[in-house]
């Protein structure tokens, strides 16, 4: 009988734990709705602000014959200190989402580090601080808070604080590593070269644009201004991208969750109802040998 | 007259995007007017009021705080980082003034530009 009253109690617990994950994949799927409205919205001004850029150094280079003259467009061929930022979330239950981004961002250290190159860390969310601290790695940077709630203002003042040491110096290179959002079903995670800017990315030789004026008249000034500008937005839209990737992922995880928590409530009850037609059996038999014994 | 079209983009959104006959900006460099078939162009924009015609005549002024704007012959992209727009059709306009006024003086723009910029403002508002 103890058997009995155990498994039904069983039955109680994932029950409700049902309940919770069920819960949470409710929630998140609202929350990814209204991020992915974000990202949308900001899309439309990140790839303007591309197309900008992009249109500007595509000048630049047509009257520098040796390329592009410019601190933020510098090609370097072997840097010798490298900044990563990574973004995770602040927390989890969300499947293979934080562990994939920290997975990646492992690798590029060790390829870094073969090379003889200088890493520092900066971390956004928590998940991503608790893994190297815990492993006794150091990190130069730790923000929590900013991946669950991405706000354009800290965004800014996080990149542009490692913008400044890119300018002075202190780094060659700065890579953005985070998990961004495909669809409701897919994460992918993306790796972003955001200074120097990718020339090799911006489409410099496509359409040759007439002869373009630019005002105010010296080049380096609007460019500074824009890259920063390209700079900071790269850093905001990896926020949001990463928290609609973030929701999306703990939504199938909750309902993964919830679809193995039916499954076991089936199983239990299968194993309850085994348990009481033996438990009646057994006690069918000891009546019946009872009376047997009685004649 | 000639439409060309325009756009006014911000982190938030997209605040315009359709033909006009004409606009002004406020260039860092000084305020200056487009048409159709203007050069192309780029320019800093600094705080100040935008102000397009839409091709049924009506004037529109949308107040920013900064950005970019890119001129091309048959296309003007303008993409700023914070704006309020202030049109006639709108129930609110009391309100979009002083949001206008607010995102204004929250530049850190020169104070004599935001003077005449918040000046501006309430020369439309009370157009209405």
């Amino acid at each position: 009988m103890a058997n009995l009253k155990e498994i039904k109690r069983k039955i109680g617990s994932v029950k409700n734990t049902q309940k919770t994950t069920n819960a949470m994949k409710l929630v998140s799927s609202a929350k990814l709705k209204r991020t992915e409205e974000l990202a949308k919205r900001s899309r439309v001004y990140a790839a303007k602000l591309t197309e900008l850029l992009n249109e500007i150094a595509q000048k630049m280079q047509q009257s520098n014959v040796e390329g592009i003259d410019n601190i933020y467009f510098r090609n370097i061929q072997n840097p010798k200190k490298v900044d990563i930022i990574f973004i995770t979330a602040d927390k989890g239950l969300c499947g293979g989402f934080n562990s994939q981004t920290i997975k990646r961002t492992n690798k590029l250290i060790e390829e870094f580090r073969a090379n003889d190159v200088k890493v520092r860390l900066r971390a956004v969310g928590r998940k991503g601080i608790d893994f190297f601290k815990f492993n006794g790695i150091e990190l130069n940077d730790e923000i929590i808070g900013l991946s669950a709630a991405p706000d354009f203002k800290q965004a800014a003042e996080f990149i542009s604080d490692i913008a400044e040491s890119y300018v002075n110096g202190e780094t060659d290179k700065i890579i953005l590593v985070h998990n961004g959002y495909v669809n409701m079903i897919t994460q992918e995670v993306r790796e972003e070269q955001v200074l120097p800017v990718d020339t090799s990315k911006l489409e410099l030789n496509s359409v040759v644009s007439s002869e373009l004026e630019v005002e105010p008249d010296d080049d380096d000034t609007l460019l500074d201004a824009l890259v920063k500008r390209y700079v900071e937005y790269t850093m905001y839209y990896s926020l949001i991208d990463s928290l609609a990737a973030e929701h999306s992922a703990r939504m199938q995880a909750m309902d993964a969750a919830t679809k193995n928590a039916k499954e076991m409530v089936k199983e239990l009850n299968v194993k309850y109802n085994k348990a009481r037609q033996e438990s009646i059996t057994t006690e069918l038999i000891e009546i019946i040998s009872g009376m047997e014994s009685m004649k | 007259m000639e439409l060309m079209k325009l756009e006014i983009i911000t982190p938030n959104g997209v605040i315009f995007d359709g033909d006009v006959t004409q606009v002004n900006l406020p260039g860092s460099e000084g305020e200056f007017g487009v048409l159709a078939g203007h050069s192309t162009l780029v320019s800093l924009l600094d705080t100040g009021v935008i102000v397009y015609n839409r091709a049924d005549g009506r004037e529109v002024a949308v107040a920013i705080n900064s950005g970019y704007v890119k001129v091309d012959e048959g296309k003007t992209t303008c993409i700023v980082d914070g704006a309020v727009a202030l049109s006639g059709e709108d129930t609110h306009i009391a309100q979009a003034i002083e949001k206008a006024k607010k995102l204004l003086k929250s530049t850190q723009a020169s104070s004599a530009s935001i003077a005449s910029a918040v000046s501006k403002v309430e020369k439309i508002g009370k157009s209405f």
